[in-house]
């Protein structure tokens, strides 16, 4: 009978904790439910940034780079260019009305970005440690080799880097491009003029023999010329990271800008059609020897968007 | 005895008035007080029920209804209720959508229809009203297998217990089902101690003999593991410890929440529930007020070749010469409908998930509802223009 009353009070007590457990957790729950995320979302980060409120977006683009940004007809095309236009798009400037593109030299890129001529560069702008002490990078969105393209008549004489050093042949690149200063660790002395186009033309009118840039724009160049030029393989040895530039005073722009590049990443990489699998397909794909994807974006902020419930497949 | 003449005057014996007990030798025997006193009635004769309640003797100022009339009664207010509190929330949410302004509160009051209004408002307060009524009959059940365990002396059941009475079992079954599948996926294993409560379910129902019993406790628990160990290996990661909470505890409390309360902690634990569900229910009921009524878009507007301007705000209503939308941050605008280019949908930020966990790919903050939905139509795009500030 003792036995009996103990255990039906022991009984009593468990059901007396085990009813304010749940209680309690309730009110728990009741309180997280109406707290704000603890990752920063994409809203307010666009609230951080300089473009908020902008009633357009300006994104810095080559003009003369066939296949990443070039000007026909008035209109700015190519895969730098596309890509531009997804990342505004995800920013919220969507259509002419919203985005402007505005033609930077390759000289010009970092000077636009601190002077605020434009918002973003999107030109073959490779990300380097010095670069990164003057703007900022998100990406990278393409990595490229650097190459080499000869005049057709040259295909056979000039096959290597101890070619290119022979005083003879003129050797033509554009001026503030990562291929100047890597032609000059290797001893190659260079002619150093405005844009990658400049040389090409230059080329063709026989005033160099030989210009080095990304295969990326030199692939543009070559199926524009296919029959006048010649891309040859060198080993260069060092990959150019193409990334977006972004003002250094705007952190939560890059972030931004980073985080639409790996939305992109993701999407290819599970398989669907991804904005940049499309800008690739419509603009480099066909003239590239070798197939590439999109490379995974760095340092990559985790933040809170409104497709974050959307199943994963 | 009441002898006075009237006007009618006469000799003959004056009719007593109505009110006092007639002369003994007009009335009949009934009708005279002093009478009935002293008659005995003869068995069989039926006694006249009145047909107001009775004022009881016992309890002055208290009412006896009969239980027929009871119930009815309680049906009555509880269709008044379901009708009308929906109705007057509505109400109450159009003016705050309309910002606290009369004039922009009547024209939605004329624009939206009153079945729009209720099936938007049902969308936004099924949680809360599920929530609402789970924690009722939870803690109805408990305290109604403890009351008999009241201290002497307070013979008054709480009043969830007696609300648990008189609620029918479909009833309760209902609001558990109607919380299943609009609770977000993380709450929902605290309504496995709330079910258990409710229906006094203890272990000892599944199966007489204790090692039968045990074996099919820990079946369920390892099905529950099974289901929730990614999640929790995620949350244990990601350094989440309420989620963490929130599912392993509830369905150990599920095995200790059957059962009477000592009796001493019955009267506090009612007045406390009582309170807190009211604050909670008062607490969650102003989110629910200031949920929007209509859908949230972005309107391009502009004409055919000029600057074009975003509008963003709750389409209110279009005829032929205008679109009216109300502004999100206030203000009614009449858009000629010709100079409509585009209009998008747009999430809200209150949409916008605190938890980075999934379930088997749902996730924890969605309903079983929003889960399934979100597996008919997958790709939700968010539109530029719903980017662009207010």
């Amino acid at each position: 009978m003792n036995v009996h009353s103990s255990q039906s009070r022991l009984r009593s007590v468990a059901t007396t904790l085990a009813v304010a457990l749940t209680l309690t957790l309730a009110a728990a729950a009741g309180c997280d439910s109406r707290q704000q995320p603890d990752l920063p979302s994409v809203q307010e980060k666009l609230r951080e940034s300089h473009i908020y409120g902008l009633s357009k977006l300006r994104i810095g683009v080559a003009t003369n780079e066939p296949l990443m940004g070039e000007l026909r007809n008035g209109q700015h095309v190519g895969f730098d260019v596309e890509i531009g236009r997804y990342v505004a798009a995800s920013l919220g400037f969507e259509g002419d009305q919203r985005l402007e593109f505005v033609s930077v030299a390759t000289e010009d890129r970092i000077p636009a970005l601190q002077g605020g001529t434009v918002d973003l560069v999107v030109s073959s702008f490779s990300m380097t440690e010095e670069r990164k002490k003057l703007v900022s990078f998100a990406g990278p969105y393409f990595v490229t080799t650097q190459e080499v393209m000869v005049a057709a008549r040259l295909k056979d004489r000039i096959r290597t880097i101890e070619d290119l050093r022979d005083p003879a042949y003129r050797v033509c690149t554009s001026g503030g491009s990562t291929t100047e200063a890597e032609l000059e660790k290797h001893q190659v002395k260079t002619f150093v003029v405005k844009d990658v186009g400049d040389c090409v033309e230059g080329i063709r009118k026989g005033r160099y023999d030989a210009v080095s840039s990304d295969e990326s724009i030199l692939a543009g160049f070559l199926a524009s010329f296919p029959k006048d030029f010649e891309i040859v393989d060198m080993p260069f040895g060092t990959s150019e990271l193409l990334g977006i530039g972004v003002p250094i005073g705007d952190p939560a722009l890059r972030d931004l800008v980073a985080f639409f590049l790996q939305k992109s990443y993701e999407q290819g990489r599970d398989g669907d059609a991804s904005p940049w699998q499309t800008a690739y397909n419509r603009t480099l794909g066909p003239w590239l020897k070798a197939e590439k994807r999109q490379p995974q974006p760095l340092e990559v902020p985790k933040l809170v968007d409104f497709d974050d419930k959307a199943p994963s497949k | 005895m009441s002898a006075a003449p009237t006007a009618t005057g006469g000799d003959g014996p004056v009719p007593p008035p109505r009110t006092s007990a007639p002369a003994d030798e007009t009335g009949p025997p009934t009708a005279s007080p002093n009478v009935v006193d002293d008659v005995d009635w003869p068995a069989g004769v039926p006694v006249a029920e009145p047909a107001e309640p009775v004022l009881a003797d016992v309890q002055p100022g208290r009412v006896r209804w009969d239980p027929a009339e009871r119930r009815a009664r309680a049906s009555q207010s509880f269709w008044t209720a379901v009708v009308g509190v929906p109705a007057i929330f509505s109400v109450l949410r159009l003016g705050v959508e309309a910002g606290g302004e009369l004039q922009t509160t009547l024209l939605l009051v004329a624009n939206v229809g009153p079945v729009n209004l209720l099936a938007g408002f049902l969308t936004t307060a099924a949680r809360l009203l599920s929530t609402g009524l789970v924690a009722v009959f939870a803690l109805g059940a408990v305290l109604a297998v403890s009351a008999d365990r009241l201290p002497a002396g307070s013979r008054r059941r709480p009043l969830f217990a007696r609300w648990a009475d008189i609620t029918p079992a479909w009833v309760v079954l209902a609001s558990f089902l109607l919380a299943l599948i609009t609770w977000p996926l993380l709450y929902l294993p605290l309504l496995l101690p709330a079910f258990v409560a409710a229906f006094q379910l203890r272990p000892a129902r599944l199966h007489d003999q204790v090692i039968p019993r045990l074996l099919m406790l820990a079946a369920l628990l390892a099905g529950y593991a099974w289901l929730l160990l990614p999640t929790l290996r995620e949350a244990s990661k990601q350094g989440e410890w309420l989620v963490l909470a929130l599912i392993v505890v509830p369905p150990v409390l599920a095995l200790f929440v059957a059962g009477p309360l000592p009796g001493m902690v019955i009267r506090p634990l009612a007045s406390l529930t009582e309170m807190a569900v009211l604050a909670t229910l008062v607490w969650a009921a102003v989110p629910v007020i200031s949920t929007p009524v209509l859908p949230l878009t972005v309107t391009t507007v502009g004409p055919e070749s000029g600057p074009t301007e975003d509008v963003r705000g709750h389409v209110v209503t279009t005829d032929d010469v205008n679109m009216v939308i109300l502004q999100e941050r206030g203000g009614v605008r009449y858009v000629p409908v010709e100079l409509v280019r585009a209009q998008v949908l747009c999430p809200s930020e209150e949409e916008l998930p605190r938890h980075q966990l999934r379930v088997h790919d749902f996730h924890v903050e969605d309903s079983l509802l929003e889960g399934m939905g979100r597996r008919v139509r997958p790709v939700h795009r968010i539109d530029a223009a719903c980017r662009a500030p207010a």
